[in-house]
């Protein structure tokens, strides 16, 4: 008589994703109106703040977000004002997270957006955009950490994203 | 030969027949010829390997889990009215369907009893509120737990603790009710560390933060009532706070002596709220709620109390190098809370003159009650009332 003895099969407690695909949009040619969106996070003003001063003669605005929740509907709306939005600072999960959602409600809104986030959040700010859909998202990357820093070792750390931006913008 | 028309099959896809295998009389032989076992034996995964296996591919808190096999599951799907594929919701930052099987793979695993499935279900709809903010709450660097506080009958029905060591070891509710939620966190959300959840140290309190209301020792209404629920309709109620932090006051005589003690408790400047002010937790023990009360002070006169009372002085919270935010500066302090409506006051715990607080998140996060009920939102008074449902 054969006997067999069979280990009873285990579930998988992992879930499945929830797929959807934004459409993400063109970094215009050339662009006047740029909002710089500050999570208030501690150097996400002078992370902007070099961006503006790289960006040559443009009109910029500025809005102000928290930084660990989204945008309100009001801050969403004065940021779509211009052409092209860039947000900082991504430099822990939660504002991470809605630095990356809050690009994306703009993306919705047919805005084109650059992120800023560091380093060490980066990867994290990646695998959020990609599974909300958008994993083409600008995301430039800044050494970390960026809070506790002086003024000037912050630009220093953001001047080493110009190229990226440059690249990014196509200006040559 | 049998003739086989008179028998029953002994199984559909081998044909033998009873009367085949009673003729059989030669030792050793084969019992049937034409499947390759005789007898299948089908024995639960070894616990050990599975939660290592489990363990190695990030499936879990750390701790060993029960194999979540599938007649345990099945057990679990008793004590919902949902279909077992149904999506209840999309939890961040991973974007994982929040199927109800998967909810009670992961309830297996965290060593749950079924009746407890209510209770996480309705739990995972209400961290997928969107006031919640779950997407920070999981991914954020701050060492906030999710808290779970259960009113109503059914928490009663559970054997959840609301007595002594509620928030500790030895209830088979508090203990793995939270669990539950965090497996899911990790395995439905991804809010592994270090992938989806990126506290800094993390925290006790992400194990599991599970607790009922003591609503026969406290002198005033209930969480669920106070938020416009029925006594006894059944609720849990989800929080986005640190682990709680003791206050012990055995001295004090008066209300306002002990709410003193538990204010400059929760006055410190290290914590989120007074950088981003918002609800706190405060878990008075029975015989500090009777201190209270017994000078005719209502839950409103507490939230009042710390609320007005609970600041962090300019002076003490701009001493180091944080700097309070002075967009909350009024006067010479930050209040901690935004309104006396951020004080949460629950009666819990045994004997003892202590009080637990929690500071929060803060400022993007908003505690949710979920009232448990069937699909159709009637209330359920009792988790047995999924199995009769199911059964009419």
């Amino acid at each position: 008589m054969n006997v067999k003895v069979i280990e009873k099969d285990l579930m998988d407690p992992l879930a499945e994703i929830n797929e959807v695909n934004i459409d993400l949009n063109h970094i215009p040619h050339d662009f006047e109106y740029v909002t710089l969106l500050d999570n208030t996070k501690p150097g996400a003003d002078v992370v902007l703040k070099f961006v503006e001063e790289n960006l040559g003669k443009r009109k910029f605005n500025w809005v102000k977000k928290p930084a660990g929740a989204p945008a309100t509907i009001k801050q969403l709306k004065k940021a779509a004002e211009s052409e092209i939005v860039f947000l900082a600072l991504g430099d822990c999960g939660s504002c991470s997270s809605w630095v990356i959602l809050d690009a994306i409600r703009l993306e919705k809104m047919g805005i084109p957006t650059i992120s800023i986030c560091s380093d060490r959040f980066s990867s994290f700010a990646h695998e959020l955009a990609k599974s909300h859909g958008a994993e083409a998202l600008n995301i430039l990357s800044v050494e970390h950490p960026i809070a506790g820093l002086s003024r000037e070792e912050i630009v220093k750390k953001t001047l080493e994203i110009l190229p990226s931006l440059r690249y990014i913008l196509q200006i040559p | 030969m049998t003739d086989k028309s008179k028998f029953t099959k002994t199984a559909e896809n081998c044909g033998c027949l009873i009367e085949d295998l009673i003729e059989t009389k030669k030792p050793n032989s084969r019992l049937c010829e034409v499947k390759p076992n005789d007898i299948e034996v089908f024995v639960d995964p070894d616990p050990e390997k599975t939660s290592y296996d489990f363990y190695t591919r990030r499936m879990t808190d750390g701790l060993p889990i029960i194999p979540p096999t599938k007649p345990r599951v099945m057990k679990f799907l008793d004590y919902t009215d949902r279909n077992s594929d149904e999506i209840l919701t999309v939890l961040p930052p991973r974007q994982g369907k929040a199927v109800v099987e998967k909810i009670a793979v992961n309830s297996v695993m965290a060593g749950c009893l079924p009746q407890f499935m209510p209770i996480i279900q309705h739990t995972i709809n209400a961290i997928s509120n969107e006031k919640f903010n779950l997407t920070s709450v999981n991914a954020t660097t701050h060492p906030v737990g999710i808290c779970m506080i259960l009113n109503g009958p059914i928490s009663r029905e559970i054997g959840a603790s609301s007595g002594t060591g509620c928030l500790g070891p030895g209830n088979i509710a508090n203990a793995t009710i939270g669990r539950a939620l965090r497996l899911c966190l990790i395995n439905i959300a991804g809010a592994v560390p270090g992938v989806g959840d990126h506290a800094t140290m993390g925290s006790p309190a992400k194990y599991s933060y599970t607790f009922a209301e003591s609503e026969s020792e406290s002198p005033w209404e209930p969480l669920h009532v106070e938020r416009g629920f029925e006594p006894f309709t059944s609720t849990t109620t989800v929080m986005a706070v640190e682990a709680p932090h003791n206050v012990n006051d055995h001295r004090s005589k008066h209300a306002e002596d002990l709410l003193e003690t538990i204010s400059y408790t929760l006055s410190t400047p290290g914590c989120n709220n007074s950088h981003v002010p918002g609800e706190i937790l405060v878990i008075i023990s029975p015989e500090h709620a009777k201190t209270i009360a017994r000078e005719g002070w209502d839950k409103m006169d507490i939230k009042n109390y710390l609320h007005k009372n609970s600041v962090v002085p300019v002076e003490l919270g701009d001493r180091g190098g944080r700097k309070l935010d002075k967009k909350w500066i009024v006067g010479d302090g930050v209040r901690i809370t935004r309104s006396p409506n951020d004080v949460v006051v629950v009666v819990a715990g045994g004997s003892g003159r202590h009080t637990m607080i929690a500071h929060s998140f803060g400022t993007s996060s908003e505690s949710v009650t979920m009232p448990i009920s069937y699909k159709d939102g009637t209330p359920v008074h009792s988790v047995q009332d999924f199995k009769q449902k199911i059964r009419k």
